[in-house]
């Protein structure tokens, strides 16, 4: 069968979601039950009202993405977890595992192909996504394309196309998108934010964003050597690598060995510059903007690239502990003070303890002036509401499109050692063809947009 | 808790990726310094697929016309047409179109849908015909990659066979072409031809296809028509569709109109609840002040659930005309609507706010005052210290507990000496109690504690007992040498009531400063029950984690003589056993002999093994060697089979990780 996303979202029916569930749990049948119920019948049609709950399935979910899966949308009871896409075996069977026995039951469906997936799984209101960097971009566009919601870990695109297409995708269909960058819904980092965005340092003219101690901002380009490849059944090679140019196997790859290779992984500036970009620019308020400098420097990973943005404000890269004890850490500079944060700070570190007496009133005041939730599952707990009210994510589209166009201009200075600038509005670097070459990759057919 | 689990999985996955990093070579530059002419050799050689591949990502950032026709003769092969496209597509040679057209037809499967999506991609409008035939392939992937291929060209040429086409799309094609004909609407609007993007998704919107398709067709029509668009925004609120009016919703966050709010405000009035806590989240996010009647409406009265959404958006809104609502629904006998109000107006801005706080603080209900004390607090309201510290002399002790917290945090330095002289003329124990947690907060959270401790020691002569005491607790929690120079200090006192607070305070110390002070206190005790008092605040000191271990366990041979009797030796065995290391094993190991305390020493021994035999951190050889015969005595005294089972066993895997040395 040649799989196809193309029959998505039949005819509404008369019928209610809930009225058949509330008909469902009269029946005695478990409120688990419809799994293979169709939307039709359920006259979901793509859409999640308030009162009912959201029908999860999961496309990639390897190490991280369990860590998700089960501390952050399992627990939730709005939440109804039926199927997992993976193409490889024993990732797919573990989630299963973790599902049924969270439910009790054995109605988690496996799946090896994306399109056979989308394409059937018609009853599927949301997914969670966590295949690898190369993947992330691609399996949210046809994940929306198939009218589904999704909630993405980041690295969330190989190139600045890769994050425009994401962006037109959820726009165009009106759907709700949230990458992983969850510390935009942390509370020691929010009071962080807070004190940035409301004045307390003075107008804020630096942040520093914590890159990754491992890997460089050099790829590589080699390959390991070729194995035999298994039966597609255990690891479907050809889905694995997706968009990528195709290289032999070997089982190291589907390991975590992807990182720090061209094909697959966005450096060490990606790898956690994905969330300290974002968390530089939440802070500073320029979401929707990029800096338009970047300025290189003579090392391996980026550490003290300063990058401005057209209003000044800079952003500088960061590796080590510096500014910071812990992983993923920022930094706020203003002339009144500083606030800087990392991960395992109940509070933030400032510059002078007064800044932190009224974080509590920070926080409230944000959480009731945007509707999000803050601390705890906080960020998944947000994607679910706005899955139900049709809102904007905080780390929406957008957001991760933005943030990640900062990655990638990073990267390319680093790759292309020189300094370059970019103009945030036409999405492209000034006087440098080279760079505006590296904007985007072909995509290896069928993985295309 | 999560967040270390999942460090600890990504440092996994790390070090498994160095494993193979580290047999690997390091990574290399992007550009290898070869030129075009070299690039292409290599393409046009018969090298290997790997260094075709190498060669093209090169060309892909540096190749011109020059390359484009070796390159091309790879377009139609099943394996070279990927890494051809990835030196072909971002090279803006207008050969490069020729090419790709031509190769129109040569490819055939994957490499023809290849070229296709490459062709979308460098918006060539002179391949519209040729994509324009392609939506009749039989196969799927290339009539769909030609759909929206087209929809990348995104022209009124570009639309016009994917319009013709829809009526009979097949339904395996339908949603790659709705994408097309959506792709073509988007450019078109962006081009400002609004009214042939209308005209594509009036048809959409008609052609009842799949729900996302639907979703995107209804904002389109409606924000093509710009202002013109409200009549269609009306039709499609009282849609009874739910996908229909959700679309329309989230259309509405993107329109800046205060008749469109005033629409969705009328349309409150009908609909289930799903469709009004939509409107009212939406009225909400939009933030426009016209929905501030329809919101406290909505909040005032009818079902919870809508009550609750409509509190929660007011603050949106940032009106301060909704405090008078909000105010009054603090005090509604549904505790989660009172919660709800008072976080909502808690947030809203504006001195006026305030004022209504203080005017609620001075009523005469005490759940109104205890629920302005709470919302100056929320609010930050510092200038209200004065207001608050005259509250704290209530007659209502609720009212003055609740007064004195609040003052604790938002008091300044400048207020302590007010503060402090509250505290020292404190009768009852419930307020004194507030008062040292107020003066301990503020003198914490100053940037010069010093200067408090000053001024709190200053008084310490003139104090009573217990006032005294109560001092001598907030310079336990401030710390530092002046405080416990003062402490110290009170040590010595002739009442035993000070002298306990003093021995407690030492033991609560922030740091172990306080340590050698009270180990002396020990050693000079006049009587046992006094020794008692300072080892109990002492190896409470040695029992603190946020010491280093290596510290804490020569905190406990510094004392270990000094534990004599049953008590003594049960409050350093407490002490070890929160001590993991091979070295407070040994401490405990004599202490498995005793009778008085061998139930006690077996299970500190067990429980320090388990944590150094399991996990991560297994203990080394060296320190399992030190391990087996505590674990084995143990085994052997305690009356407890359980304890003993474990014993052994660890024992035993003592001596196997011991054997491996």
């Amino acid at each position: 069968m040649k799989p196809a996303i193309s029959s998505v979202g039949a005819a509404p029916s008369a019928l209610s979601r809930r009225s058949f569930l509330q008909r469902a749990a009269v029946a005695a049948a478990a409120i688990t039950a419809p799994t293979l119920i169709p939307a039709s019948a359920l006259g979901r049609d793509g859409t999640v009202p308030p009162s009912e709950r959201i029908i999860m399935g999961g496309i990639g979910v390897g190490n991280r993405g369990s860590g998700v899966l089960s501390n952050w949308f399992l627990p939730e009871k709005d939440v109804q977890f039926v199927a997992i896409c993976d193409p490889q075996k024993a990732r797919r069977e573990k989630i299963k595992q973790m599902a049924d026995t969270k439910y009790g039951n054995n109605d988690c469906k496996l799946y090896s192909n994306l399109r056979e997936f989308l394409a059937e799984r018609t009853d599927i209101d949301a997914v969670l996504s966590a295949p690898g960097d190369r993947w992330h971009a691609l399996a949210a566009v046809w994940a929306m394309r198939s009218g589904k919601d999704i909630y993405s870990e980041k690295p969330s695109a190989m190139t600045i196309a890769e994050g425009q297409a994401v962006v037109e995708t959820a726009r165009r269909y009106g759907r709700v998108y949230q990458t992983g960058t969850q510390r935009l819904s942390e509370t020691a980092f929010m009071v962080a934010y807070e004190l940035a965005k409301t004045g307390r340092l003075g107008k804020v003219h630096t942040a520093y964003a914590h890159i990754a101690p491992w890997d460089e901002a050099e790829m590589r380009h080699d390959w390991l050597p070729g194995e035999d490849e298994p039966p597609k059944d255990e690891c479907d090679w050809d889905q694995w690598l997706g968009p990528c140019p195709w290289r032999p196997y070997n089982v190291a790859y589907t390991r975590g060995a992807w990182r720090g290779h061209y094909d697959f992984h966005t450096s060490c500036i990606g790898e956690w510059g994905a969330h300290t970009f974002a968390q530089a620019m939440f802070g500073l308020d320029l979401l929707d903007t990029c800096p338009v400098k970047y300025e290189y420097v003579h090392n391996i990973s980026g550490d003290g690239m300063v990058t401005t943005f057209a209003n000044d404000a800079k952003m500088i890269l960061s590796r080590g502990d510096k500014h910071w004890r812990g992983s993923c850490g920022m930094r706020f500079d203003g002339p009144e003070g500083w606030v800087g944060c990392a991960d395992g700070y109940s509070k933030p570190d400032v510059s002078s303890p007064a800044l932190l007496a009224d974080s509590k009133k920070l926080v409230g005041d944000y959480v009731a002036r945007t509707g999000r939730p803050v601390g705890g599952n906080g960020h998944a707990r947000n994607f679910l509401d706005c899955v139900k009210s049709r809102h904007q994510t905080v780390s929406n589209a957008v957001v991760m499109h933005r943030s990640m166009s900062a990655v990638h201009a990073a990267n390319i200075c680093m790759w292309l050692k020189r300094d370059l600038t970019y103009d945030p509005v036409k999405e492209e670097f000034v006087n440098d063809a080279e760079a505006n070459r590296l904007r985007s990759r072909a995509m290896r057919a069928p993985y295309m947009f | 808790m999560f967040k270390t689990k999942l460090t600890l999985i990504l440092a996994a996955t790390v070090v498994l990726a160095n494993v193979a990093l580290s047999a690997d070579p390091a990574p290399t530059p992007l550009l290898t310094k070869r030129t075009e002419a070299q690039l292409l050799a290599a393409v046009k050689s018969d090298a290997p697929y790997k260094d075709k591949a190498d060669a093209c990502r090169e060309l892909g950032i540096l190749g011109t016309k020059e390359a484009v026709a070796a390159l091309a003769a790879m377009l139609p092969d099943e394996k070279l047409n990927h890494i051809a496209r990835y030196a072909l597509e971002p090279n803006p040679d207008p050969a490069v179109d020729e090419a790709l057209r031509d190769a129109l037809d040569k490819a055939q499967g994957r490499p023809l849908v290849g070229v296709i999506v490459s062709l979308g991609v460098r918006r060539d409008a002179r391949a519209i015909a040729a994509l324009g035939g392609k939506l009749r392939d039989a196969d799927p992937d290339v009539a769909q990659a030609a759909a929206r291929a087209l929809g990348k060209i995104g022209t009124v040429d570009a639309a016009s066979p994917l319009k013709a086409a829809l009526p009979t799309v097949s339904p395996v094609n339908q949603l790659a072409f709705c994408e097309g004909l959506l792709r073509c609407a988007e450019s078109l609007s962006a081009a400002g031809d609004l009214r042939q993007a209308a005209v594509i998704y009036d048809q959409l919107r008609s052609a009842q296809g799949p729900h996302q398709v639907r979703t995107a067709a209804v904002r389109g029509a409606i924000l093509s028509r710009g202002s013109g668009g409200m009549p269609l925004m009306q039709e499609l609120l009282r849609s009874p569709d739910f996908l229909v009016f959700q679309a329309a919703c989230r259309t509405a966050l993107e329109i800046k109109s205060s008749a469109l709010t005033k629409m969705l405000a009328k349309q409150l009035e009908q609909g289930d609840a799903d469709h009004r806590i939509l409107l009212i989240q939406t009225l909400g996010k939009r933030g426009d002040a016209e929905a501030l009647p329809a919101l406290i409406d909505a909040a005032k009265a009818g079902d919870k659930t809508l009550r609750l959404t409509a509190i929660r958006a007011l603050p949106q809104l940032g009106q301060v005309s909704s405090a008078t609502a909000l105010f009054e629904m603090t005090g509604d006998a549904d505790r989660e609507i009172a919660q709800a109000a008072l976080e909502s107006v808690a947030s809203l801005p504006g001195p006026a706010v305030d004022a209504a706080a203080l005017v609620f603080l001075k009523s005469d209900n005490t759940a109104r005052r205890l629920m302005a004390i709470e919302l100056i607090g929320r609010r930050r309201m510092t200038t209200c210290v004065p207001e608050l510290l005259k509250v704290a002399t209530d007659q209502d002790p609720s009212i003055r507990a609740a007064a004195l917290r609040k003052v604790g945090e938002l008091a300044s330095t400048a207020d302590l000496p007010m503060l402090l002289d509250l505290l020292l003329k404190a009768k009852e124990g419930q307020d004194l109690e507030a008062l040292e947690q107020a003066v301990g907060a503020l003198c914490v959270k100053s940037a010069e504690p010093e200067a408090g401790v000053e001024k709190i020691t200053g008084l310490m002569g003139q104090s009573q007992p217990a006032q005294k005491a109560a001092l001598l607790r907030v310079l336990s929690a401030i710390g530092g040498k002046g405080a416990l120079q003062a402490v110290r200090g009170a040590v010595g006192d002739s009442n035993s009531e000070i002298r306990g607070a003093a021995l407690r305070a030492l033991g609560d110390w922030k740091t172990a400063d306080a340590a050698p002070d009270l180990l002396a206190l020990a050693k000079n005790a006049s009587d046992s029950r006094e020794k008692l008092v300072c080892l109990r605040s002492y190896f409470g000191l040695a029992r603190n984690t946020d010491f280093p271990t290596d510290q804490r366990l020569t905190m406990c041979r510094d004392a270990a003589g000094l534990a004599k009797s049953k008590d003594e030796k049960r409050l350093l065995l407490s002490a070890l056993g929160s001590v993991q290391n091979a070295g407070s094993v040994a401490l405990i190991a004599p202490f498995l002999d005793d009778a008085d305390t061998k139930e006690e020493a077996s299970a500190a021994v067990v429980s320090i093994s388990e944590k150094l035999l399991q996990g991560r951190n297994a203990a080394r050889a060296a320190a399992a060697t030190r391990l087996v015969e505590p674990l084995k005595k143990a085994s052997q005294v305690t009356s407890n089979a359980d304890l003993a089972k474990r014993a052994a066993a660890l024992a035993q895997q003592a001596q196997s990780r011991a054997g491996r040395q």
